[in-house]
């Protein structure tokens, strides 16, 4: 009797746990994989933080935390999270210091967001060094041998981050070095397929902001309107789409529009860039723009207080300023550290306005070495040639300005124009 | 899911320039960092708003209350409340590359009833800039169902920021609040959107969470499957530990009613079927009927529980009367009474020829088949949450049967513990029936006495649950 009751409940127990290890087998778990494939950022993050409060030893999840603080960071232009990216991807490195490349190269993106490209590329090599088929670790190598001024590097190391792993964040990368390039069509075609393949709004208003761009450089006003409408409907709270669209209501000539589209950017993030297009605007409407110059001074001022680096805000600063021997000084400076196309640019552009046309002049010519196509480009180009006396380059380069777009800028295409017809006559 | 990682610096370039500086503020140079805490009474709603505004937007401007005010709109039941400004307060701070940082503190007051109502919260205080923003409440007076907002400030009042790595810096901006009257604050409850906190207490409550995570991986093992079903089986034999199931009712009714070990385990087995067919039920309602709060349908089934415990004492009472004095006399465990009694259900319930050896002969009652269902019934009424709570996630997850095996292994674990309890009275009463024996004139008022208790304390959990709805 006894034993039959003993018997029973171990029969029962039996089956009953014997039917949890069967149920509990290894599924294709088809319904859990799915939403894990591509969550909201913000679901991910949260997936990551209660993951490590759990397994605090895994150092995968601190290094993927990092990179989701990353992507955070740039999709709601908050630098709070910089901090936290750095604190997710050391925390990886500490776990793990040897073979983790993931960390590696999570902080190699975070110096190129913090305009360390030297760093960058050295931590992106050593990613690489460890897992040479890391598509990141690519896509951070490209990033910064752009900025350094090494296209061949960079469009290499592109490449080869699309062979590994064609995706929006390579489709993207590697329409910028087509556009850097000169190559448009083949930039449009490419960020099109980014476009296609992106999914959250964040990223559909970026691939709309590049596809903008594109468009607006080469004056095609309706196109770039066309995107910014879209993308801006995707995500509300792009800045940079509203700095676009403002660029895009002042050659509308509506610069009351175009204040407060910037004021949107500049309410959101008040950086010396968005801060000095402001005041720019400010000018061109005749207006006070004394008390934007003074927030872009501040912010220039708290950038250099906390550690950072940047001379090329700083010339841009400066020259706004009227200081053109200084800028061209800065500009010279950061042009020592990187020799890429649009600190030439810079380069060229103080230089002329400190009155020296021709050391300007190879400057000019270095920041079109590589055909780019954009209105600006051509017009500093041209007032360089014209101010050292090539009269023809200047021609050329002033009418392909306006040919490409004869609104570019609200001050500057006014001034294109009257240069034009004076070479012209 | 990499997404477009930094891509194209040249076309952000200035925005992501902050290297981590020592004086800088923690949250950044941009932000405008904001807090509201809420406190509700019964006659009025009062705001103490603060807030933390960094170096660049304490330069672009300075905020006031007057600004604040119809920026933050409280509605009670749609009706929006115009703010009184009581106190207000502007200070500049040093902050870095001699700049300043500025605080600014607001006392809002509004007079309205929110007696039981529907309080709306949003805060569009220069909605567009980032940072920390937060919302809190605190109820004097009123209640409020299921807070979505934390009683406390996590930032002591915007005025130190949690340095953790594992958490991001809230964003909450709009927030509705249901208030009932009486009481105080109450904390979150059951089936709020976020996974609850675990509902019991101590390991009990790391097991269950761990749990929770066993059943939410990815990739199940036979072993960890194994595993889920053993802790299943603790949590709710553990869940049956807990008050609130009628065990010292149901004791001292088998105790009482010459039960037999098999009454003890026929309790147990409807408990366990009345748990995973209740849990089951209600998952299924939950998942299908939008709006229906858990927490309700807890209660009311906590009081239908104690509903029947109530009516099978009153049953118990009804048949006392009138009945004669039987001659048997028993005895009782730690907290039952003993009883005899007659007279109620005699035609459904006598199950000669298998009793055990070690009962009590002559004259006493044996159990009533429909009472010992009852008791079962009322045992398993109540569901455990955190058997629901694993239901839920496993069948969101696509594993509908693991989740129905592992609620199974809960009824299981709690029929376990309630028929463990019921086994030890009978054991207690026949070890020691001499040495307990009371005399004639007790034994003849005690069934009254059982049946009194059994009606008391049924409706005290019926009451208890009525309270909380």
């Amino acid at each position: 009797m006894r034993v039959r009751i003993v018997l029973g409940v171990v029969l029962a127990a039996t089956l009953l746990l014997g039917l949890g290890a069967v149920l509990g087998r290894p599924t294709g778990g088809a319904p859990a994989a799915a939403p894990a494939e591509r969550p909201q950022a913000t679901n991910r993050l949260a997936a990551l933080q209660e993951r490590l409060r759990a397994v605090p030893g895994d150092w995968t999840a601190w290094a993927a935390l990092g990179e989701a603080y990353l992507e955070q960071a740039r999709i709601s232009a908050d630098p709070a999270y910089y901090p936290k990216a750095e604190g997710a991807l050391r925390r990886s490195l500490e776990v793990r210091p040897d073979g983790n490349a993931d960390a590696l190269a999570g902080l190699g993106a975070l110096a190129n967001a913090r305009h360390d490209f030297a760093g960058a590329r050295t931590l992106a090599e050593r990613a690489l060094a460890v897992n040479a088929w890391s598509d990141t670790a690519y896509g951070v190598l490209a990033d910064a041998e752009t900025q350094l001024g090494h296209p061949e590097a960079a469009t290499a190391a592109v490449q080869r981050m699309l062979d590994l792993r064609p995706g929006l964040a390579s489709y993207t990368r590697g329409s910028y070095d087509l556009e850097q390039h000169g190559k448009r069509t083949e930039a449009v075609a490419l960020m099109r397929l980014a476009l296609s393949t992106a999914t959250a709004p964040a990223d559909v208003a970026f691939c709309h902001q590049h596809l903008g761009s594109l468009a607006w450089a080469a004056g095609d006003v309706a196109t770039a309107a066309r995107h910014v409408s879209l993308g801006l409907a995707a995500d509300p709270g792009a800045v940079g789409l509203w700095q676009l669209k403002a660029k895009l209501d002042a050659a509308a000539g509506d610069l009351t529009l175009a204040l407060s589209s910037l004021d949107k950017v500049v309410a959101r993030t008040p950086t010396v860039d968005a801060l000095l297009d402001r005041a720019r605007l400010l000018q061109a409407a005749g207006e006070d723009p004394s008390s934007s110059f003074a927030l872009a001074r501040a912010a220039h001022a708290l950038f250099t207080a906390n550690g950072g680096t940047d001379d090329l805000g700083a010339a841009s600063l400066a020259l706004a300023s009227g200081d053109a021997a200084g800028a061209a000084r800065l500009a010279l400076a950061e042009w020592d550290r990187r020799q890429f196309g649009e600190v030439a640019d810079m380069v060229a552009w103080t230089l002329l306005a400190a009155g020296e046309p021709g050391a300007a002049l190879p400057f000019a010519r270095r920041a079109n070495a590589l055909g780019q196509v954009d209105a600006t480009l051509a017009y500093h180009y041209g007032m360089v040639a014209h101010a050292a006396g090539l009269k023809d380059t200047a021609l050329v380069q002033l009418r392909l300005a306006l040919a490409l777009n004869p609104t570019f800028s609200p001050t500057d295409a006014p001034i294109a124009v009257r240069t034009l017809a004076a070479l012209e006559s | 899911m990499r997404g477009l990682l930094l891509v194209c610096c040249a076309a952000v370039a200035g925005v992501f320039l902050w290297p981590s500086g020592a004086s800088a503020h923690p949250l950044g140079n941009f932000s405008v960092n904001q807090l509201g805490a809420l406190t509700l009474a019964p006659d009025r709603v009062t705001v103490d708003y603060v807030a933390d505004l960094a170096e660049l937007p304490t330069l672009q401007s300075a905020p006031s209350c007057t600004a604040v005010a119809p920026a933050f709109r409280v509605t009670v039941d749609g009706r929006p409340l115009s703010w009184t400004i009581d106190r207000s307060s502007f200070a500049y701070s040093p902050g870095a590359a001699g700049l300043r940082t500025s605080r600014l503190e607001c006392s809002l007051s509004a007079a309205a009833v929110v007696g039981s109502s529907t309080v709306e919260v949003t805060n569009d205080f220069l909605a567009d800039r980032i940072g920390w923003h937060e919302l809190t409440a605190a109820a004097s007076g009123v209640h409020l169902v299921d807070s979505p907002l934390p009683v406390a400030s996590a930032s002591d009042g915007l005025r130190s920021y949690p340095d953790d790595l594992l958490s991001s810096p809230p964003s909450v901006r709009t927030a509705t609040l249901h208030v009932a009257p009486g009481g105080g604050t109450a904390g979150p409850a059951l089936s709020s959107a976020p996974p609850p906190p675990s509902v019991l207490p101590g390991w009990a409550g790391r097991a269950e969470l761990t749990l929770r995570g066993w059943v939410a991986q990815r990739e199940l093992t036979p072993w960890v499957g194994f595993l889920a079903v053993l802790l299943a089986l603790t949590l709710g034999a553990a869940h049956a530990a807990l008050p609130g199931h009628g065990k010292t009712v149901m004791a001292a009714y088998l105790a009482g009613r010459a039960g037999r070990p098999r009454d003890a385990l026929a309790v147990g087995a409807t408990v366990t079927l009345t748990h995973t067919g209740g849990v089951l039920l209600l998952g299924l309602l939950l998942t299908s009927l939008a709006g229906l709060a858990g927490e309700t349908v807890l209660g009311w089934l906590g009081v239908t529980s104690g509903a029947l415990v109530a009516a099978i004492g009153l049953a118990m009472l009804l048949s006392r009367r009138g009945a004669p004095h039987g001659t048997g006399s028993h005895t009782h465990g730690p907290h039952s009474h003993s009883h005899h009694e007659h007279g109620h259900s005699h035609d459904h319930d006598h199950d000669h020829g298998h009793e055990h050896g070690h009962e009590h002969g002559g004259g006493t009652e044996r159990p009533s088949r429909l009472a010992v269902v009852g008791m079962g019934v009322a045992g398993g009424l109540v569901p455990s949450p955190s058997a629901l709570v694993v239901l839920l996630g496993a069948v969101a997850l696509g594993r509908t049967w693991f989740g129905v095996l592992l609620v199974l292994a809960y009824g299981i674990g709690m029929a376990a513990t309630l028929t463990a309890a019921g086994l030890l009275l009978i054991r207690v009463r026949d070890r020691w029936p001499a040495r307990l024996r009371l005399s004639d004139r007790l034994t003849g008022l005690a069934p009254t006495g059982t049946a009194a208790l059994v009606l008391l304390v049924g409706s005290a959990l019926a009451v208890r649950s009525l309270v909380t709805l």
